[in-house]
């Protein structure tokens, strides 16, 4: 049985910063440059995420170590009993920067490698050096015994390529590999045509890409994508249906608006100016995200209560409407 | 058998349901167990337990035993003592084995 939601979210994705000194190919957040709270407003986002008894706070969009309060944000988070995450593209971690880490109780750190080979990488991150610099960020923070997971963008770069990957992040002491599935928001929607996979890839990259999770031990591969049920493959203790944005997590920008997920540009309220738990319940959007209807190819479709048309935010993107079918889904018309 | 959380585990009392849940057992309503009160998460995997599984939960601290949590189960819901300590070992053998706890 799954939920359409729970009480609150479970986690929260929060851009804390909308800087960065990279400008990658797909990145979805490099047209929207908000601008970032103060250090109190900050704090006070922390303790309403504390109250509404959100288990993980994950930093993410610029890179959160941009940031000069960063540290003293995440000691205020963990003191308060939140689980802190971030994603960083590793180029400010030297030796100094991973002992910060290690010391502000990080519950983990997501390293972005999208390519096991460097020039790959750096070409598809525009930034010459910056594979070394990922490696050298992941060796540091191992070596301080900070969890690690490698995060990586499949997209036309990789989607052959990935075990090598994989490999790589297993060489690097990664818990964890997170292979997210490309969003056309952003700078991913200009490079659409050159990034994306077709659906019939999309399909090919999970058949080869599912049954390593048998195979492969020592390291989680992780996908997060809701049209895997086509294959069979959702996962057995899914809570909900299709994506967990609106269900299971919610997206906090640099200014604190707040986003089903950060590749749905709608906004549902402010954290600082809405009451957060109305937000999270009462929301017309969410609402309409949680009970999705079935609409073209995905009418009559068997897999529909499972992946409830796949990715929202796809869809949005592509086709303009929640209810579309994912852009991504590889299933003929009628023969769901 | 000394039941000890996995430390890896990420949980949360869904405080409203679990009141709602302990209301409708006190109501002898059937369907009380069938809410998710705790949410717990391993490895990017979720999870819930009903209200029974979440009292044990709560109670699995590396200090008490099997037979002090089937105690305080008993009282708790009223149970037969004897059959509350083999549920409950079943229970505890069952979240073991998906690596939740481990038993010493």
């Amino acid at each position: 049985m799954t939920l359409t939601h729970l009480a609150s979210p479970v986690t929260v994705n929060w851009g804390i910063t909308a800087r960065c000194n990279f400008v990658c190919s797909h990145c979805f957040s490099r047209l929207d440059q908000a601008p970032e709270l103060s250090t109190e407003d900050a704090l006070r986002v922390i303790d309403i995420l504390a109250e509404h008894s959100v288990m993980f706070l994950n930093y993410g969009t610029g890179e959160p170590l941009l940031r000069k309060d960063l540290f003293e944000l995440t000691a205020h988070a963990t003191g308060k009993g939140l689980k802190v995450t971030m994603n960083s593209n590793g180029s400010l971690i030297d030796e100094a920067a991973a002992d910060r880490i290690r010391d502000a109780g990080f519950h983990g750190v997501g390293i972005s490698i999208d390519s096991a080979d460097p020039a790959t990488h750096d070409a598809f991150r525009r930034m010459p050096g910056s594979f070394d610099k990922a490696v050298r960020a992941a060796r540091l923070l191992r070596e301080r015994g900070v969890p690690l997971s490698i995060s990586s963008v499949i997209c036309k770069i990789n989607h052959t390529g990935f075990p090598e990957l994989v490999t790589l992040a297993l060489e690097l002491g990664a818990h964890t590999i997170d292979l997210h599935n490309f969003k056309c928001s952003g700078m991913g929607g200009l490079n659409k045509d050159q990034l994306d996979l077709s659906p019939e890839e999309w399909k090919a990259f999970y058949e080869r890409a599912v049954p390593m999770r048998e195979t492969v031990h020592d390291i989680e591969i992780a996908f997060d994508d809701p049209i895997l049920s086509l294959l069979g493959a959702e996962d057995k203790a899914a809570l909900v249906a299709g994506s967990v944005c609106g269900k299971l997590s919610l997206y906090v920008k640099p200014d604190g608006e707040v986003t089903p997920c950060g590749f749905i540009p709608v906004t549902i309220g402010h954290i600082l100016k809405d009451d957060f738990g109305q937000m999270w319940e009462s929301s017309p959007v969410l609402d309409h995200l949680r009970h999705k209807s079935a609409t073209g190819k995905c009418s009559g479709c068997s897999k529909f209560s499972a992946c409830l048309g796949g990715c929202t935010a796809r869809a949005l993107a592509v086709y303009g409407s929640y209810e579309a079918p994912d852009p991504h889904c590889w299933v003929e018309e009628g023969k769901g | 058998m000394r039941p000890e959380r996995n430390p890896a585990i990420v949980w949360r009392l869904e405080k409203k349901i679990y009141d709602e849940a302990w209301e409708a057992a006190r109501n002898d309503e059937e369907d009380f167990d069938d809410k998710g009160v705790l949410t717990l998460m391993l490895k990017g995997g979720i999870h819930q337990l009903n209200l029974v599984g979440a009292e044990i939960w709560t109670r699995v601290d590396g200090q008490r035993d099997d037979a002090a949590i089937a105690a305080e189960m008993a009282e708790l819901f009223g149970w037969e003592p004897e059959e509350t300590v083999e549920a409950v070992r079943a229970f505890l053998e069952g979240i073991a084995s998906r690596g939740w706890i481990t038993l010493s």
